[in-house]
């Protein structure tokens, strides 16, 4: 198990080094949610507050698929993946380490966008710890979901394809703009299946809450489930595809 | 003697297609063992097979004494594998690709950088340590992979055609590695194209066509399998064309090569009348070899290919010329 570990995080590792300190990553992990925060706020009638946990949220989400989704896909063609599967770490520990290194892409590109923000809106944060629980658990589950959306892939495009089919429908209806509470009940009721609403959800308690919350724990419990079944369902995919 | 192989009635399909269809062989320690045949004949299969990377349909694989499908990690740790396409991470350095390697199989921390730099000047690469692979030529790339293969200092070798689209003197090195590698007692599987590699490096080679082992042999008893026919080469310092053989009597076919043309011939040795041929023109005669039967005639001969097929699933063969 520990041999396995050391093994996941050197493959982690690896990819923060070859896929993740970029520039264009960065870019492409806070351009997106960005805009979309900044004409929410202009147009919308949100609290600060309400409006950061949907900004971090989406910055987490397009900051660890980003990446991740192609991640698995490109390695599969340029035959680095194969050097993966012969060395002896098994599937499961290598798809771990390449979720460790997309949940370490997600926070990083969160604070880069928070402290500006909170600066600037003058809201403040009840539990800074909270926070940092929910983002690192949301990184891990949206990292898990592009190594899904990945591992269904044949080439790159596929993967971004599937990766966008899953973060525009969330965007909107995991309540990062517009809450939940205000959306009809077939859309409330499909907003549970999105492990956004989780993260948005946990992110506005850790704003508004002092002390964590059921709720709290609840979403961080779904999230951390949604990761577990995403990688089961990965490894499960890849094994099937490569016979 | 023992085997660090032993493969078992193999077989593998892929829905209707069958891969492999009963596959049996056995590969001593310490020895270099070919694996050959056309493209789509099952060595890639049987290499990802033997290698953890895929799971037979039925059979049994027994790596260094591991059942590979109950314990494939146990072997994926003693065996080194350079696939046919180079794997390496070019956005990496070549320093860095070898470490990420030696922690990928658990190499001990404070042995990491010493073996990594050992393996870049045995590689000839030392000069281009901190350099990222993105650069280098495919030459380097190769011998980089296969450095990677080494890092853990493997006691089998899995080389899918090593060779292949390299240089000359880039292909001769690397043979060399590998018998040096040999040489300290790493065992060897060798898939290539080039028969004639396999001729000088493989201590024994199964030829495999359509998911069989049709034969495992030394290659010289190989070679010795193939009787009846006699060849000679010839080159003349004026161009000549096929069909004037015809009015030599012995001569059964005629194909040019080249600057030079292959005849093969029954009965009597052909050269007294290739002497006289050449004096009937006027022309000189600036080569003329009598040749044995080689590995590829076997190969021919043993996998029922014909030359054109053989051509069509094969790459380029290099000229015929000792480079060990």
């Amino acid at each position: 198990m520990r041999d396995q570990l050391e093994k996941s995080l050197s493959i982690a590792w690896k990819d923060i080094r070859v896929y993740y300190l970029k520039a264009p990553n960065f870019t492409y992990g806070l351009l997106m949610p960005v805009a979309l925060y900044l004409a929410f706020s202009v147009a919308g009638n949100l609290s600060p507050a309400t409006l950061i946990s949907g900004l971090v949220s989406l910055v987490v989400l397009f900051g660890a698929t980003s990446i991740e989704a192609v991640a698995v896909v490109s390695e599969r063609m340029s035959g680095t993946f194969e050097r993966l599967l012969v060395a002896p770490v098994s599937l499961r520990w290598i798809l771990f380490g390449k979720a460790l290194a997309g949940s370490a892409f997600g926070p990083v590109t969160a604070v880069l966008a928070l402290v500006p923000v909170l600066l600037v809106s003058g809201a403040s944060v009840a539990n800074p710890l909270m926070i940092l629980v929910a983002i690192a658990v949301s990184s891990f589950a949206f990292a898990c979901l592009g190594i899904l959306a990945s591992a269904y892939s044949k080439w790159i495009p596929e993967a971004q394809m599937y990766s966008n089919f899953l973060r525009f429908p969330m965007a909107f209806l995991g309540g990062a703009f517009i809450p939940v509470s205000s959306m009809p009940p077939i859309l409330q009721t499909l907003s549970r299946l999105l492990p956004l609403t989780y993260s948005i959800e946990a992110l506005n308690v850790g704003m508004a809450s002092s002390v964590p919350t059921l709720t709290f724990a609840v979403d961080i419990v779904v999230l951390a489930i949604f990761s577990v079944a995403c990688l089961l369902f990965s490894e499960r995919t890849l094994r099937r595809k490569i016979g | 003697m023992e085997n660090a192989i032993i493969v078992t009635d193999l077989y593998k399909s892929y829905g209707e297609l069958k891969a492999l269809n009963g596959v049996s062989f056995a590969i001593e320690k310490g020895s270099i063992f070919g694996l050959l045949g056309p493209n789509g004949a099952g060595k890639s299969t049987t290499i990802k097979i033997l290698t953890g990377l895929i799971q037979p349909t039925s059979g049994h694989v027994s790596v260094l004494g591991h059942d590979v499908s109950s314990q494939p990690l146990q072997v994926k740790a003693r065996i080194g594998v350079c696939p046919e396409a180079s794997n390496i991470y070019e956005e990496m350095t070549a320093r860095d690709n070898l470490i990420f390697s030696a922690e990928l199989y658990g190499v001990p921390k404070a042995d990491r950088i010493k073996r990594a730099d050992e393996l870049l000047e045995e590689f000839r690469l030392a000069d281009r340590t901190k350099d990222v692979v993105v650069g280098f030529s495919r030459g380097m790339k190769r011998r980089l992979t296969i450095a990677c293969a080494l890092v853990h200092r493997p006691d089998l070798l899995f080389l899918d055609e090593p060779t292949t689209g390299l240089d000359i003197q880039s292909a001769r090195q690397l043979r060399d590695e590998v018998r040096r590698l040999n040489g300290e007692g790493v065992t060897v599987l060798l898939t290539t194209h080039y028969l004639e590699e396999a001729d000088q490096l493989c201590d024994s080679i199964a030829m495999i066509n359509r998911g069989k082992v049709v034969t495992i042999d030394t290659p010289e008893n190989l070679k010795a399998c193939v009787t009846g026919e006699h060849v000679v080469e010839v080159s003349f310092d004026a161009p000549m064309k096929e069909g004037e053989f015809a009015s030599i009597g012995c001569v059964v076919e005629a194909h040019r090569l080249g600057d030079k043309f292959r005849l093969t011939y029954s009965g009597r040795d052909p050269v007294g009348d290739l002497v006289d041929f050449a004096r009937e023109r006027g022309v000189g005669i600036v080569s003329l070899n009598t040749l044995r039967p080689s590995l590829e005639d076997a190969f021919l001969k043993l996998t029922g290919l014909n030359p054109e097929e053989a051509v069509k699933d094969k790459e380029p063969q290099k000229p015929r010329r000792n480079d060990g």
